[in-house]
């Protein structure tokens, strides 16, 4: 859950699970068997997965498309919000990736071995990389990059690198991370974009000169950036996967408004679009000519409670208020059938997602049970804090308020503007709100520590102030783990408590939902956003 | 035109800029959000946001940023955007020329709708062209302008593939093209006032004594509407004209969003949005000049043409 970005819609990338290999990828011996896949070649080593492309991919042709959020610099260290994020990720590449599918994959790096105590990690190149300029990616590149990531202060992600101790080249292509300290989800730290490679001391240039005319080892190269309004992105004849990128160029328009973007794909002006609102998905399905398509995402709605007030402190209130929201129903009525309903405070795309965590599903008679237990067994007077102008969470807040009248207790819906709904919830001043929580890489950690750590996870448990000592332990007992299936017991445990606990209540879990022209094909995005255009191309 | 009015008015004039953005100024820091926050993200420890918020003066005392900013008003230096990390003049700079054109274009296209509607009206007062006039204009009046902008893309954009749907389009001719049906939607919504005024204005003058006599001596009707009551029309019309400008400028944040236009209304919503003061400063400042000078010029416009005003 990194930062959001300007228009409260956006945020940042990475990498995530699927299914039966995920956790493998941690393990090293399960490593090895990534290594070898690529070891070859480079472009042996799959790309992003299941391009779920028809027929043969044909080169050439120019994508236009319009984008809901919009680029403002391309600094991988220093940025959070989804206009940057899933910009700079088309011009520099990390060691790893999360494909589409949602599998961490090697990607600069070819293999990597682990030492016995976790704490070594030496990372083989993958061969034949280049930079856009024609250098060749080198140890010392990859060393420069990731320390400069870990030792930004301001970093939004330079977190994620707080184990990273030293990291040094050992000749042209090896690379050795010592951490400071065992760390399971470091794999998965290191493919988030922050951690994106640059040629050492950004090719000789000043940074400031680097970032306006950025060189990076991926698929396009930066033609024109407009801040705030548009970019080009021509193709890097010289990159790594020989044959991509399909496309000659690629122009992304900023389009705000969810209508213009809507009409502009029906109007041919863009062949791709994004954050198709879920009203207008089956009207556009209808259409001949257009795809509409969801894809998971590491990213949950949640209704939060403050226990710093004596009201939500008490736990048989935050359960009889999980009980009373009817969730299904909830779901139903807002997203056009293209949202799932919540359970547990994990997305289902995510690894070590519980599918039998014990929810508190929706019964009246169940909330009532638990308000009676409460010190307010009579009801009591709230408000719900929402960010204005985003027509899905008012609609969420009146169906809460109506089904938490069931149970008595009064909602008053208060709406500020983006900007200062954030520094007041932040600042806990509000009595219950709704956000969403994301992932930004494919190791749950990240969200676990971040919605149960009250201490150290960086944001007093996603601002509700829930503090349970056993929760905090096994996510702890979870970053220090490296087996497979203990780490899904942990963290299946950890799903229990929230869940029984009832700190927020989980409502939904929205896709990411793109629709495009028939004829573009080779579309993917990953579960933390990312969409891997090299594969695209155009029939 | 007595000297001394000119003075008078753009003292008025500055004086109006600089509340204005005093005004921006101190609504920007008084209401809740952070920019620190959105740039640096929920992980940021409050070291790293506090830093931030030093480097951009943000951690003083409000009087003293006010200091800063009206230090740096004087010298001319608007800073540098905290989110685009490049200086504010040249991000305005980009955009200025498009939101220009688009209420230039606007303007024309009111006049030019509005103008001959009112004439029309005025002439044939109580007849059907009248009543249809006026009976638009009603309608017209009711109904908000996104929406006259949605039904333009409908017909214009997706039946008759003849204009963009949205967007800046490239080169002159593209720009010029993809301006036009913004600037039909902005115009639209001031025509049915302007309609209105003048209608009323034109009777007044085809009611007067003056009319009367010329009508009297045998001119023709042509002659008398454009040589004797238009002339005379041309007043209130350039003042009316005037304040409607002003209008349009604001509208261009709407505008500007719904179709996908990059200038200054819409960097100024997103600005807005994400807390990042000097650009919403800088622009604030460019609306309210932009709008105040072009009062400003009506005024002396209408003082020119009318006698009666420059002796006040």
């Amino acid at each position: 859950m990194g930062g959001r970005g300007g228009d409260g819609l956006t945020r940042r990338e990475l990498l995530r699970y699927g299914g039966q290999g995920s956790a493998a990828i941690v393990l090293g011996s399960v490593l090895a068997a990534c290594g070898s896949s690529g070891s070859s070649s480079g472009s042996s080593a799959a790309p992003s997965g299941s391009a779920a492309a028809s027929g043969t991919p044909k080169r050439g042709g120019t994508l236009t498309f319009a984008r809901s959020v919009a680029p403002t610099q391309l600094d991988p260290a220093n940025s959070i919000i989804a206009g940057d994020v899933y910009t700079l990720d088309k011009i520099f590449e990390p060691l790893f990736i999360t494909n589409p599918a949602g599998q961490l994959i090697p990607w600069l790096a070819q293999s990597y071995t682990t030492s016995a105590d976790h704490l070594t990690w030496t990372f083989q190149l993958r061969p034949g990389v280049k930079f856009s300029d024609g250098t060749p990616l080198t140890a010392d590149d990859v060393a420069f990059s990731i320390e400069r990531e870990a030792a930004n202060s301001s970093g939004p992600l330079s977190f994620l690198d707080f184990a990273v101790k030293k990291v040094t080249a050992q000749g042209t292509s090896t690379v050795v991370v010592t951490l400071s300290q065992p760390w399971a989800p470091f794999l998965s730290d290191i493919s988030v974009f922050a951690n994106a490679i640059l040629p050492k001391n950004f090719g000789g240039k000043s940074e400031s000169a680097f970032f306006t005319h950025p060189v990076g080892t991926g698929p396009f190269l930066l033609d024109t950036l407009t801040p705030d309004s548009n970019l080009t992105l021509k193709r890097n004849p010289g990159y790594w996967q020989s044959g991509k990128p399909y496309l000659d160029s690629v122009t992304i328009n900023y389009v705000t408004d969810d209508n213009q973007r809507v009409l502009q794909l029906s109007g041919g002006q863009a062949q791709l679009i994004d954050s198709v609102p879920p009203a207008n998905v089956a009207s556009l399905q209808a259409k001949p000519g257009f795809v509409v398509k969801k894809y998971p995402a590491w990213q949950v709605d949640l209704l939060v409670f403050n226990e710093k007030l004596p009201q939500f402190a008490d736990r048989h209130v935050r359960r009889a208020i999980t009980y009373a929201i009817n969730r299904p129903a909830l779901v139903a009525a807002t997203s056009f059938g293209t949202a799932q309903a919540g359970g547990s405070f994990f997305p289902p795309s995510l690894q070590y997602y519980a599918a039998d965590t014990p929810v508190l599903a929706y019964s009246v008679a169940d909330a009532k049970a638990e308000l009676a237990q409460s010190k307010y067994p009579n009801g009591f007077s709230t408000s719900l804090l929402i960010s204005g102008g985003v027509q899905k969470w008012s609609e969420f807040a009146q169906i809460i308020q109506q089904q938490l009248a069931a149970i008595n207790i009064k909602v008053q819906i208060k709406s500020l503007d983006h900007a200062a709904f954030e520094s007041t919830f932040q600042k806990l001043d509000y009595d219950m709100f709704i956000d969403y929580a994301i992932n930004d890489i494919s190791d749950p950690d990240e969200m676990a520590s971040f919605e149960v750590d009250v201490k150290n996870g960086g944001s007093q448990s996603y601002w509700s102030n829930y503090d349970n000592p056993q929760a905090i332990a096994l996510v702890h007992q979870a970053e220090a783990e490296f087996d497979d299936a203990q780490r899904a017991s942990l963290y299946a445990q950890i799903q229990s408590i929230v869940a029984q606990d009832a700190p927020f209540v989980p409502l939904d879990y929205p896709p990411y939902i793109y629709a495009y022209a028939s004829n573009v094909k080779g579309l993917a995005v990953n579960p933390g956003g990312a969409y891997r255009l090299e594969d695209v191309w155009l029939a | 035109m007595r000297r001394s009015y000119v003075a008078r008015r753009i003292v008025f004039a500055l004086l109006v800029v600089v509340g204005v953005t005093l005004v921006t100024f101190l609504l920007m820091h008084v209401v809740p959000g952070d920019p620190a926050r959105a740039v640096l993200g929920e992980h940021a420890t409050p070291a790293a946001v506090a830093a931030l918020r030093r480097q951009w003066d943000l951690g003083e005392p409000l009087p003293q940023q006010l200091g800063h900013f009206v230090v740096g008003l004087m010298t001319l230096r608007l800073g540098d955007s905290y989110f685009y990390k490049t200086p504010v003049a040249s991000l305005i700079g980009d955009r200025i020329g498009l939101t220009a054109a688009l209420v230039a274009l606007a303007t024309v296209f009111a006049v030019v709708i509005a103008v001959p509607l009112a004439t029309v009206a005025a002439a044939r007062r109580d007849r059907a062209a009248d009543h249809a006039t006026r009976a638009v204009t009603v309608a017209g009046l009711g109904m908000p302008s996104f929406w006259f902008g949605i039904v333009l893309i409908e017909i214009f954009a997706l039946r008759l593939h003849v204009l963009p749907v949205g967007g800046d389009g490239t080169g002159l001719g593209g720009g010029l093209q993809s301006l036009i049906l913004p600037s039909l939607t902005a115009a639209l919504a001031i025509v049915p006032l302007l309609v209105r005024s003048l209608r009323v204005g034109m009777i007044e003058v085809l009611d007067s004594d003056y009319v009367a006599t010329a009508r009297a001596k045998g001119l023709r009707e042509p002659r008398v509407l454009i040589r004797h009551a238009a002339r005379n029309a041309v007043i209130p019309t350039v003042t009316l004209l005037g304040l409607n400008i002003a209008y349009l400028v604001g509208s261009t944040v709407v505008v500007e969003q719904v179709f996908a236009l990059n200038g200054l209304g819409s960097l100024l919503l997103d600005s807005i949005v994400n807390r990042d003061f000097p650009v919403v400063q800088a622009i604030t400042l460019v609306l309210a000049a932009s709008v105040v000078i072009i009062n400003l010029l009506t005024d002396l416009l209408a003082a020119r043409l009318d006698p009666r005003i420059r002796l006040r």
